[in-house]
């Protein structure tokens, strides 16, 4: 994985350093033409000079059109040459070329001009030539100059490009951040992201209006899950008043009495599953007041001052180990007793006779930890999957739960954006963790 | 006592009547808003059991209507509307309790009791039961003479039996009396049982209790006498 900003720094640096290196390639290639070019011309004026030389004052302050001997002269450097002989070839030479020639043990590229010219009807073969060292060496310079320079230019455009991505992806960065922060769609920043890159505001656009809906329908599911509790709720209402009061009869028989008595279980039983639903669409849906200020040791002592006499009774420890207070604010304490009643009562219930319930309130620095652990069943991968689903409960224990306790744990610790951890194994118990946002 | 049921749910209103005349109390049905606000209008009521889900009415107002009124009756709020603004508003607006739906109708009964209690200063006498005596005022229970060490809830339960003397109470009844709106998914609690077997042992220990008596299949009820 890579970000964006880095790929596209990197793909402006790959393509700008391949045509670099294709310049480079062909750049010794275009300057030896053109310096070619250069001296050719410079060579065709040499001749025309010569040849005017020639018709202003004869051969003879070159060569002794007598003798056979030629003449020769290159100046001091060797980087020119001027050479006259008699020539008795019979095509018309003005050609040039390249020819290495040895003087004074050193060979000299030349870049030759031959010219065969008549006078006083005689074949002279001119030649002018100039050293292409020195060619050689302006291309090397021009080479190395040209690569310094495309080098720094490289670098300063890779640091430039690199920071301009940076400067115009930022927008991008605000509206990921903007999503990573929020826990449910209604919690989506409506501010709109300053940019001014049309893209990036259509897609915080889509994205808002996006938010929009799914919040819309989070919130109209919430309030038909509560509207249909509500509905509910009277017709078990009626139902209970009704049994209770055949119950309250002084001639009920005993054996009706019972059978009423089951029905108001049964009856209890869809009251709690309504009420349970009920609650985690009122958390969810943001109806509980957060105002609240307490020490969540206190509370869990609570807990475990209620549930002790059941474990008691069952032959289950339980104990406390280390106790570091923490004070929630912010908090609703009835929603947070709810949640760790829940977990506890869970522990005491999947924990055998002669087992243990282990409490630890853990504090370093600004973070808090409540860790509940038992001795109890523990559960496997599958059940640990679904544990915090409504309706899934831990089966094969014995006990007729509707499972959703835990479910309500779960809605509740994140309304207060408590994370919730549990390790478990089968035969080696459960472990909760809670985990307190720090105080801020 | 003149108590007015203000409900729309016909068979809900009918069984809470019936339920207070067996104990006593002079009820008058009002199944709609408008119907209620006259009935207030021209009757004096000690007491008005008021549903907030009325089709015609909003609740809320008819407590300020009544309250402009001069009515001193004490309002008790039914509703399944739990939610937490409805409760904090109807406490505010002058009513005396809330109850949420469904509830017991012994829980009705006790929170009534309870109110009226606060209302003329009616300090409660101490009950008889057996050797033992139950100091409601000063929230004991002594056995010739010496206290008997319950928990707080262990009292709490008994002062509910205590309260509704004579009557089977179910385990769900106590359990929802006790510990109030805490969910416990678990239908098939031990909890009362639990703590009815401490609460006997305890007792006991100290005397015999037998009118703490144990309805096979039904609850547990405490007997006069």
């Amino acid at each position: 994985m890579i970000r964006l900003k880095t790929k596209l720094a990197l793909f402006n640096l790959l393509s700008k350093l391949a045509f670099t290196a294709l310049f480079l390639l062909v750049l010794p290639v275009i300057i030896e033409r053109i310096n070619l070019r250069q001296v050719d011309n410079d060579l065709v004026k040499k001749r025309e000079k010569t040849i005017g030389l020639i018709s202003q004052y004869g051969i003879e302050p070159f060569i002794n059109p007598d003798s056979s001997m030629s003449f020769g002269s290159y100046n001091i450097l060797k980087e020119e040459f001027i050479s006259f002989e008699k020539t008795s070839i019979p095509d018309d030479l003005n050609e040039i070329e390249i020819t290495s020639r040895v003087i004074d043990d050193e060979e000299i590229n030349y870049r030759v001009l031959n010219y065969t010219l008549f006078v006083d009807g005689q074949k002279y073969l001119l030649g002018i030539g100039r050293s292409l060292t020195s060619i050689q060496q302006s291309k090397r310079n021009i080479s190395s100059i040209l690569f310094v320079f495309l080098g720094l230019i490289i670098l300063v455009t890779f640091i430039t490009d690199l920071q301009y991505t940076r400067i115009i992806l930022i927008p991008l960065g605000k509206i990921t951040d903007k999503l990573r922060e929020i826990s449910s769609p209604s919690k989506f920043d409506k501010n709109p992201v300053k940019t001014n890159t049309i893209d990036f505001v259509s897609l915080d656009n889509a994205l808002r209006s996006l938010m929009d809906r799914i919040g819309e329908a989070f919130r109209k599911e919430k309030e038909i899950t509560v509207d249909i509790s509500h509905e509910l709720l009277t017709p078990i209402s009626v139902l209970r008043s009704k049994l209770e009061n055949i119950l309250l009869r002084d001639d009920v028989d005993p054996d009706i009495a019972v059978k009423v008595e089951e029905s108001l279980k049964t009856l209890h039983r869809l009251q709690n599953l309504v009420n349970s639903l009920l609650m985690i669409a009122r958390i969810e849906s943001q109806q509980y007041l957060r105002e609240d200020e307490f020490s969540v040791s206190a509370l869990i002592e609570e807990i475990t001052d209620e549930l002790k006499p059941i474990a008691d009774d069952k032959g289950v420890a339980l104990k406390w180990e280390s106790v570091n207070d923490y004070i929630f604010r912010f908090a609703n304490r009835p929603l947070i007793f709810s949640m760790f009643y829940n977990v506890v009562n869970n522990a005491v219930k999947n924990t055998q006779s002669g087992g243990e319930i282990i409490i630890k309130c853990l504090r370093s620095g600004a973070r808090y930890r409540v860790v509940v652990s038992d001795t109890g069943y523990g559960m496997d991968d599958e059940q640990l999957g679904h544990l915090f689903s409504r309706f899934k409960s831990r089966k094969g224990n014995g006990e007729n739960g509707t499972g959703i306790g835990l479910a309500i744990a779960k809605s509740i610790a994140d309304f207060h954006k408590i994370e919730i951890n549990v390790r478990s194994a089968p035969g080696s118990g459960t472990e909760f963790s809670f985990d307190f946002p720090p105080n801020s | 006592m003149n108590v007015l049921i203000v409900e729309d749910e016909h068979s809900l209103a009918n069984e809470i009547a019936s339920f207070l005349k067996s104990e006593n109390f002079l009820c008058d049905l009002a199944f709609t808003g408008r119907e209620a606000s006259e009935k207030i209008a021209v009757n004096l009521y000690d007491f008005i059991l008021l549903d907030l889900g009325l089709p015609d009415y909003n609740g809320l107002d008819l407590i300020k209507e009544a309250r402009k009124s001069g009515s001193e009756a004490s309002f008790l709020i039914i509703t399944a509307r739990g939610a937490v603004e409805d409760k904090v508003k109807g406490l505010d607006l002058g009513a005396d309790d809330y109850l949420a739906k469904p509830f017991a109708l012994v829980e009705l009964l006790s929170r009534i009791n309870a109110v009226a209690r606060r209302k003329f200063s009616i300090k409660s006498r101490d009950v008889e039961l057996g050797e033992f005596v139950m100091e409601i005022q000063s929230r004991r229970l002594t056995c010739r003479g010496n206290v008997v060490d319950l928990t707080k809830k262990e009292f709490d339960l008994l002062l509910y039996l205590v309260l509704n003397l004579d009557k089977v109470l179910t385990r769900q009844q106590l359990y929802e009396h006790i510990w109030g709106n805490i969910l416990d998914d678990q239908y098939d609690s031990n909890f009362i049982d639990v703590h009815i077997k401490n609460l006997r042992r305890k007792l006991n220990n100290h005397a015999p209790s037998p009118w703490l008596e144990t309805v096979r299949g039904v609850g547990y009820k405490i007997t006069s006498g």
